[in-house]
């Protein structure tokens, strides 16, 4: 014990230290001709493992699509890119320490977010103690915003509460006797989920549909039939699912188990997983959610990462490696017009700078942010018909027609 | 009144499952005071293997039990002579939460590179459809659920009470040393029943996955569920378990319906806490607890 002990006083004394060392010279210290010829390395933290390992390294892949194309056409400013990755587990204890050790031992030059935004929001906190600039790929809720962060950015079209802004408008454009008089909501308790769904339901209400169920699930549950024996006792017309995948299967089985048959279902993320189709058999049909990418789209260099994608993991890509890749995008944009890619402050200050200001081009459209990183853009609803995944609304980007009400299933 | 006796029939048919899922659990507490960790993901292994009998084979999920049954029966016997028989007798409790912690982890991890991180799910076609009994849906997979619970569970009672193995175990579970005095080979007879403990699990695991889809990390959410089920039902007492999982099943029903889910979840946990507090050999368990 007393050697343990010893050891850990040894351990963190050497942690102050370092974090001492990179704090006195990170500041000010203008970087050396020397320090610019290696390569530029990247620190990132991801759930590889535990919870949320299948979006995590949905994302690790969609950065590594994106280095892999950087560094085939000569890398950031001539320096290679190399990316650091550590694993998290989706612990936010782990992932603070993560990014901590990336920024002051491995002294990486930029730093990446992680995944979901409970495992976002301690990572930034690091990030901004350090005056890195955080791009981060999955942090949408809006507690994300609300930290006072200066230096995060979400890259992907719009946080949380604004995923379904579309579907929202179509509803409430409905005349009178269309419109679907009641909803019921059941939401994961998590930030992201919940935002989705809540964000619906407060626009919904407003516009005089009726919240008649209005429930939240902790992640430990396993079995669904009593929520949806709830809902099948309120007969709504609408049923939102602020889901991840389980729990949207466990939705979907248990509401057709106990006949459930609203006009249109909705579930957040699970219906965009290429798994769901399967694990609800026919049932997937007509089910919308709100989706920030699609393969079929023709944005800025979306064809590319679909196509180098394919090459590298021998699989379609995802939404996930979508939002990874917009990541590369942008910090690609703001160190070309930076003109630098280093941890010191006068760098960091002019990418965060550039990305306040300008518009980027990605793989999930145009993407330009307010003054606390949110995104100022909208998701697309996506729909299956007939079995396949189509763009229902906005309008301009459909590549099918609505369908309201749903089939029975 | 009709979403209370909803809430009910759905509670009962779960508390059913949960029996099938801890049942396992128990035996190995009460034959040889093992925590045992990794039975959830012993179970999801198994979810994992009728998964690729119904894939591959195309054929229908029960009929891996025939495989993963002895498979499992083997596995158990083996984890036992191999690993847990060698635990210092003393500290067995704790350093068997370790140890299977460690088991736990690495299912986990074979898991993830053989099958990938990615969801899987057995999905049958009876599997979304429900009877209709006075208003009150019954799913057809948790009647189904209930039915093998009740069945295995049957098997599990007989083969406890009536048959010479059975006896030897209850005689191991009840006193060790004197068990061994009157000629019971405990070694063997403890190796046995942490094989039929998993035996359990190969059942239990088939049957979740018909109801869930899951991933390698799925277990996780299920040890504090089926460990508050064991406590409260008494540790080591396999009736005890059962009737404490319909119970639990049926409160996280009703309090599902008529408060929330929240609550729901929650109620296991006020259960044990409740049970270690008034009564903490459990409701309905043996005198082994105190051992504990």
């Amino acid at each position: 014990m007393p050697r343990l002990f010893s050891r850990l006083v040894i351990t963190s004394m050497c942690g102050l230290a370092l974090t001492a060392c990179a704090k006195t010279d990170g500041p000010g210290a203008a970087p050396s001709p020397g320090q610019q010829q290696g390569p530029v390395k990247i620190g990132i933290s991801l759930p590889l493992t535990g919870d949320f390992s299948e979006p995590g390294k949905g994302i690790q892949e969609g950065y590594q699509v994106w280095a892999d194309r950087v560094n085939a056409k000569g890398g950031l400013l001539g320096r290679k890119v190399e990316l650091i990755f550590r694993d998290d587990a989706s612990d936010p204890n782990r992932v603070s320490s993560d990014y901590e050790s990336l920024i002051t031992q491995d002294k990486v030059d930029l730093v990446f977010g992680p995944f979901s935004s409970r495992l976002v929001i301690p990572a930034a906190k690091v990030a901004e103690s350090y005056g890195m600039v955080f791009v981060e790929p999955a942090g949408a809720a809006k507690e994300v915003f609300e930290q006072g962060f200066e230096r995060l950015f979400y890259a992907a079209p719009a946080i949380a509460d604004d995923h379904y802004d579309y579907l929202a408008d179509h509803l409430i454009k409905l005349p009178e006797d269309q419109r679907p008089k009641t909803a019921a909501y059941a939401s994961l308790d998590d930030p992201f989920a919940q935002g989705t769904a809540y964000g619906l339901r407060d626009r919904l209400a407003e516009a005089g549909i009726k919240t008649v169920v209005d429930e939240v699930y902790p992640p430990e549950t396993t079995d669904f039939s009593p929520i949806a024996a709830k809902i099948a006792a309120a007969k709504p017309d609408l049923v939102v699912g602020g889901t991840q995948f389980e729990d949207s299967v466990g939705l979907v089985r248990a509401l057709q188990e106990l006949k459930v048959q609203p006009k249109l279902a909705a579930f957040s993320t699970g219906p965009t997983l290429a798994e769901f189709p399967d694990a609800v058999k026919g049932a997937a049909e007509h089910i919308v959610s709100p989706v920030g990418w699609s393969a079929a789209s023709t944005f800025t260099g979306n064809e590319e990462m679909v196509g180098r994608y394919k090459e590298m993991f021998g699989g379609p890509a995802n939404e996930d490696a979508a939002n990874g890749y917009t990541v590369g995008q942008i910090i690609e944009a703001a160190v070309t017009a930076a003109g630098c890619a280093d941890p010191s402050k006068e760098c960091q200050d002019k990418l965060t700078e550039h990305i306040r200001q300008g518009t980027f081009d990605t793989v999930v459209g145009p993407l330009s942010f307010d003054d606390k990183g949110r995104p100022e853009q909208a998701h697309m609803i996506q729909q299956y018909v007939d079995g396949r995944i189509e763009i229902v609304l906005p309008e301009q980007a459909k590549t099918a027609d609505f369908v309201y009400p749903k089939q029975a299933w | 009144m009709s979403l209370l006796l909803q809430g009910l029939a759905l509670g009962v048919l779960t508390g059913g499952l949960y029996a099938l899922l801890s049942s396992g659990l128990s035996l190995y507490f009460g034959v040889m005071r093992v925590v045992m960790v990794a039975h959830p993901a012993f179970l999801f292994l198994a979810a994992y293997l009728t998964y690729t009998v119904h894939t591959v084979f195309g054929a229908d999920p029960f009929l891996a039990l025939p495989v993963t049954v002895p498979l499992f029966f083997l596995l158990g016997v083996a984890v036992q002579r191999l690993l847990v028989a060698r635990l210092a007798p003393e500290n067995v409790p704790m350093m068997s939460v370790l140890l299977t912690f460690g088991l736990a982890l690495t299912i986990e991890g074979l898991l993830g590179t053989f099958y990938t991180g990615s969801y899987k799910s057995v999905s049958m076609e009876y599997a979304t459809r429900s009877l209709t009994v006075a208003g009150v849906h019954l799913p057809y997979d948790k009647i189904i659920a209930f039915a093998v619970a009740a069945l295995t569970l049957g098997v599990l009672f007989a083969v406890l009470v009536k048959s010479r193995f059975g006896q030897a175990l209850r005689a191991t579970i009840q006193h060790r040393e004197a068990a061994r005095l009157v000629g019971v080979p405990t070694e063997r007879v403890a190796g046995y029943g942490f094989g039929v403990g998993l035996a359990t699990a190969a059942v239990g695991g088939t049957v979740l996955a018909l109801i869930t889809p899951f991933f390698p990390a799925s277990h996780w959410v299920w040890i504090g569920k089926l460990m508050a089920i064991i406590v409260v039902g008494g540790l080591g007492s396999v009736a005890g378990a059962a009737l404490a999982a319909v119970l639990l099943g049926v409160v996280e029903g009703v309090v599902l319906v008529t408060v929330d889910a929240t609550w729901a979840t929650m109620m296991f946990y006020v259960f044990l806490f409740l049970t270690l507090l008034a009564r903490p050999q459990g409701f309905f368990g043996g005198r082994l607890a105190h051992r504990f």
